[in-house]
């Protein structure tokens, strides 16, 4: 298990190590963007005077490494900036609730995909070639081919403007909380399910294919065991590893997928105010929301790895290199 | 050959595919050019007209512009886009993932610790961002940025065949004879690789078609009026109600061509493995 | 196995049920009026640019306002005025009337309002206007003088403007002016999150104690038309003010909403003057020789040209009194290529076209025009941004743009803004020294009749040798059925003090 261990350690380290050549990276590319910061702020109206004002008291002329130095050295201490766009508001306000609702919406698609995907992967698997097989495979295929916007398009105007069960527009009406309106969600996760979907029971099908194909399995089904034992305490587990690596390898389109999503639906979360930042040029809430991103994204990445390294016997007990 | 052929009997889908893919590429170099209207032209008679009014195949949108047409000119840019995005990243995942792999040692390490890092910012939020600041997207930016955020997905594949080919014998015979590295990796390596990266190549274009609908979705993608299939369906949303066919017909093109390049590179990797 | 997959189903369509099932219920008896109005640029007073028009007008208010219905001057914090030569003007204040933070509203605080318009620091948008005043004389508390350096007939007009909301002497709006103006208007604003959300409540001690006829106002700001109609349509919001022709058409036939049309508003295709390519005249009458008005009507807004929509190459609303009918120059393609050729640019030419996307008519209008002057060789480059961006990052800085414009009662007014070579919001960087004069005389001039010449002969020059295209068309407001009394006069601040809900 030490060896395990230190294989957190490492990871946790390289982790660090990524994170602060991509801050530099972030600051690099943003800060080369064109237009005047300082115009941004006060507006057309604004004079000559006060505009050299406000470069020297935010020290917008000051040397490309001071400024990154500056910013990263305030990241550390949890102040991520203020936002242009928004008066003069401290990043570090508006940032942490919409990261929570993103989160939460991430987490509803989440529990929503993973367990259909699965058991549809594994019946698709059992039932090779056979109708449910077909039906599945295709819908997982069909499904797979739409992006989220356009499935969103879809549920919007079946669900929300036909059949009026859920809003249109994903909007917190002032003074309530996400969780006094729960169903803002659904729609939204309900379309990045449906890419996800499609990888996901298809990895699921094939893994269960092979396992299913195995000599272990035809042994035990010599054994005498019930066909429903077999499936569930012997394929399953060993089908489950690929599932999960490729889950991890699509994390990275899961939150492509929350930024459309999000965008479609007008839901107040870290997607939408990362598209916001782009299209007014606020350079501060540009870094802020893509560092955060990248830092979710790591750590999610990481997870798995060391989900998979947990969960499959020859790593974990080998605690060798992979 | 044949066994191509054979294989193609056996998968109904697949002709089915091939078909649609080659129907896409027929319509983008034919354009328009036989249809009644242009792409930009408004038909101010007939706003959202429904399919067949006033020889609008697939009916207008809000300004009167008809859907077929900008569908049509609309899958140039979507496929040229997608073609050469896929080409670049291919080619530059092969030079990158060769080099790794055949040079190993520093190199390697160099080139696993880069892609960790580009591959830390989604590839959509790393477009998205470039894309964005860049100002105006033109089919060339387009391109680059998409193909350098798939990088770290082609040059890892690219780099695992180089591995498993190193270690063959006639490698080694190269070797001995004195072949520069250069001509040991391209001529003698690459085309033992064909198979896998032709089908890693295919599956590339797939998602390129997808980053690229999604791009024009979020607003990045090419500016209007040029017809981008995710822009469509986005500014047609409002209407969809009352002009469904705004939304549904540029959604159906993504879906098909989609599906068709997937069922095209499933099947291709079953035949071009099963060769080995 | 199938057993567990229809558990599964149903457990899906359970849970989505129990989602939507479980919005919260709002159970109050508290009357709440909900706007969706577009995103605020800055909200300060003096400097904001129009976006805030929803909140400034709750929160501040204006010595005069103007009657919806009839277009009166009607008294607000001014009881009454007069002046016997149009140099001075005396006014009468409001006795009674108490600022959100309690201090009493008296004549050091108008003559505070007026006197920061010219202070420098400020921008303050009308400095121009009211570099008039000479003098201000507090008579007493509740009486004020202002001296003009000439006579100005329709002085009284500026207080009726949106940026002369009535200020505080003793208040700093220099640094709360945006995260926490005050005023003696009929509400107080509680909270309010940037680009977000705007809370505010009645003001108990609103000096008319029937107004406002609501308990709070909830201003939520979003930047997408559709999304604000969506809202509409499901309840959430009440007001929608700005929405466009293609989705009245689709509210007209819904029940619960009711769509108005309170007055026409501009949309200036701004032909900047002071850069390529429209610096040649030649350019600029070669690309209005290819609009033609009829398609730009049908196309835009779905309506007949004149009956909704109007055209003309002037600064003017056609339905107000001043405009002088001008016959259409006709859409003629040889003669714009000509002219490009004579001015150098035989192949023609291409230029940037910036305009606001989330704004009624933008999209629609900018497509139009570059479909339509495409046939004689004008290549526009497409660059739509949200409103807020566009007016504060790119509006005054570009070749050549389209802007929404609200008219104003007192025309002069609005050419002291646009085309005045000084005006502060002079987008087409008109500078024509005739035309300077002729806004000088015009806000001068006491007979009617020779002020009327004056526009005319302005009219015929923005004709010959403008740098304007201007299409106009009807400002539009959703309202849902349980709306009552919604005022929105010519200065498009909307009274919501007005307006109760069922």
């Amino acid at each position: 298990m030490n060896s395990y261990l230190s294989t957190v350690f490492s990871k946790v380290g390289s982790l660090l190590a990524t994170l602060l050549v991509i801050s530099l990276i972030i600051f690099s590319l943003v800060e080369l963007m064109p237009g005047d910061v300082a115009q941004m702020i006060l507006g057309q109206s604004a004079t000559e005077d006060s505009l050299r004002e406000l470069r020297q008291a935010r020290g917008l002329d000051d040397p490309f490494f001071t400024r990154y130095g500056r910013w990263i050295a305030g990241v550390v201490r949890g102040d991520l900036g203020d936002s242009i766009y928004m008066q003069g508001v401290p990043i570090s306000s508006i940032l942490w609730r919409k990261v929570g609702h993103s989160l939460f919406l991430a987490l509803t698609a989440f529990i929503i995909f993973v367990p259909v995907s699965i058991v549809l992967g594994v019946i698709a698997g059992v039932k090779e070639k056979k109708a449910a097989d077909s039906i599945i495979s295709f819908t997982g295929l069909a499904t797979m081919a739409l992006p989220e916007f356009v499935s969103g398009v879809i549920l919007i105007s079946i669900f929300a403007v036909r059949l009026k069960w859920l809003p249109i527009v994903s909007v917190i009406p002032i003074g309530q909380t996400l969780f006094q309106n729960l169903d803002i969600l659904v729609l939204p996760a309900l379309s990045i399910t449906f890419v996800m979907f499609g990888y996901v029971s298809r990895m699921q099908r094939s893994s269960m294919i092979i396992v299913m194909n195995s000599d272990y399995i035809k042994a035990a089904r010599l054994k005498g065991l019930p066909e429903r034992y077999i499936i569930f305490r012997h394929a399953l587990r060993n089908a489950l590893l690929p599932t999960i690596t490729i889950i991890g390898m699509n994390m990275g389109w899961l939150f492509g997928g929350l930024i459309v999503v999000e965008t479609l639906f007008g839901f107040p979360g870290m997607g939408s105010l990362l598209m916001t930042a782009i299209k007014t040029r606020d350079v501060p809430l540009i870094e802020a929301c893509v560092l955060l991103i990248t830092v979710i994204f790591a750590l999610s990445t990481m997870t798995t790895d060391l989900l998979y390294g947990y969960l499959n016997p020859r790593i974990r007990f080998k605690g060798g290199q992979r | 050959m044949k066994y191509v052929l054979y294989q193609l009997k056996r998968h109904p889908l697949a002709i089915i595919a091939i078909l649609v893919i080659l129907g896409w590429i027929f319509l983008a170099f034919a354009g328009p050019s036989f249809l009644a209207y242009t792409y930009t032209q408004m038909d101010s008679t007939f706003q959202m007209a429904p399919p067949g009014v006033n020889n609008h195949l697939l009916g207008t949108d809000a300004l009167g512009r008809d859907i077929l047409s900008r569908i049509i000119v609309g899958s140039r840019s979507i496929l040229t886009v997608a073609l050469f995005t896929s080409i670049l990243s291919t080619i530059l995942g092969i030079l990158l993932g060769f080099s790794a792999g055949y040079f190993g040692k520093a190199f390697d390490t160099l080139f696993l610790r880069s892609m960790d890092i580009l591959m830390s910012i989604p590839p959509l939020v790393l477009s998205m961002v470039v894309l964005g600041i860049l100002g105006d997207s033109t089919i060339a930016s387009l391109t680059l940025i998409v193909s350098i955020a798939f990088i770290p997905a082609t040059a890892r594949v690219s780099r695992g065949v180089l591995l498993s080919e190193k270690s063959q014998e006639y490698v080694q015979a190269a070797r001995i004879r004195g072949e520069s590295h250069v001509y040991i990796m391209f001529a003698e390596i690459l085309p033992n690789t064909v198979g896998p990266i032709i089908v890693e190549a295919t599956a590339r274009f797939a998602y390129s078609i997808m980053m690229v609908a999604s791009l024009g979705f979020l607003g990045v993608g090419l500016q209007p009026p040029t017809p981008d299939w995710g822009m469509m369906v986005i500014e047609n949303r409002p209407i969809i109600a009352d002009a469904p066919w705004t939304v549904l017909f540029p959604a159906l093109a993504i879906a098909s061509l989609v599906i068709a390049i997937s069922i095209f590179s499933d099947f291709i990797s079953k035949v071009l493995i099963h060769e080995r | 196995m199938k057993k567990i997959a229809v558990l599964l189903v149903v457990a899906l369509l359970f849970t989505t049920l129990l989602f939507a099932g479980g919005a919260a219920e709002q159970e109050s008896t508290k009357k709440s009026l909900r706007v969706a109005t577009q995103v605020p640029g800055l909200i300060t007073m003096g400097i904001w640019d129009g976006q805030a028009f929803a909140l400034n007008a709750s929160i501040y208010e204006y010595l005069i306002e103007i009657d919806a219905n009839t277009g009166e001057l009607v008294p607000v914090l001014a009881t009454d005025w007069e002046t016997e030569d149009g140099k001075t003007w005396i006014f009468n204040l409001r006795k009674g009337v108490t600022f959100h933070d309690g201090s009493a509203f008296t004549a050091e605080d108008v003559k505070y309002t007026i006197e920061r318009t010219q202070d420098p620091e400020v921008g303050h948008l009308k400095k121009n206007d009211f570099a008039a005043v000479e003098r201000v004389e507090i008579i007493d508390d509740y009486t004020i003088a202002l001296h003009l350096e000439k006579a100005l007939p329709t002085f009284i007009y500026l207080f009726t403007d949106y940026n002369m909301g009535i200020l505080s002497s003793e208040y700093d709006y220099a640094t709360k002016g945006e995260m926490n103006p005050m005023g003696t208007g009929p509400f107080i604003l509680k909270e309010i999150i940037p680009k977000e959300s705007a809370y505010l409540v009645k003001n108990e001690s609103y000096w008319d104690p029937e107004l406002p006829k609501v308990d709070e106002l909830l201003l939520y700001f979003v930047g997408d038309i559709d999304a604000s109609v969506s809202m509409l349509e499901s309840g959430e919001v009440d007001i929608v003010p700005q929405i466009s022709p293609i989705i009245k058409k689709r509210l007209d036939q819904q029940e619960g909403v009711t769509v108005v049309s309170p007055y026409q508003e501009n949309r200036f295709i701004a032909l900047v003057q002071d850069r390529e390519p429209f610096n040649d005249n030649r350019v600029r009458l070669a690309f209005k020789y290819t609009m033609d008005p009829q398609v730009i009507a049908r196309s835009v807004a779905q309506m007949e040209l004149n009956e909704g929509v109007f055209y003309n190459e002037s600064f003017i609303l056609n339905e107000q009194a001043e405009y002088l009918d001008i016959p259409f120059r006709g859409r003629d393609i040889e003669k714009a290529k000509e002219l490009l050729a004579e001015a150098g640019y035989p192949d023609g030419l291409s230029v940037d076209l910036y305009y606001a996307s989330d704004h009624p008519y933008g999209k629609e209008l900018s497509q139009t025009i570059k479909e339509l002057s495409a046939e004689a060789g004008f290549e526009l480059n497409l660059k739509g941004f949200t409103r807020d961006v566009y007016l504060s990052q790119y509006w005054l800085n570009v070749p050549m743009c389209i802007t929404g414009w609200g008219a104003r009662v007192d025309v002069s007014m609005l050419l002291s803004y646009a085309y005045h070579s000084e005006g502060p919001w002079n987008e087409s960087h008109m500078n024509n020294p005739k035309v300077d004069e002729l806004i000088d005389k015009i806000k001068a001039e006491v007979d009617y009749d020779t002020r009327l010449g004056y526009y005319h002969e302005l009219q015929r020059i923005f004709f010959e040798e403008g740098t304007v295209i201007n299409v106009q068309v009807p400002y539009l407001v959703a309202l849902s059925d349980k709306v009552i009394d919604y005022r929105q006069p010519l200065t498009m601040l909307p009274q919501y003090k007005y307006t109760d809900i069922k």
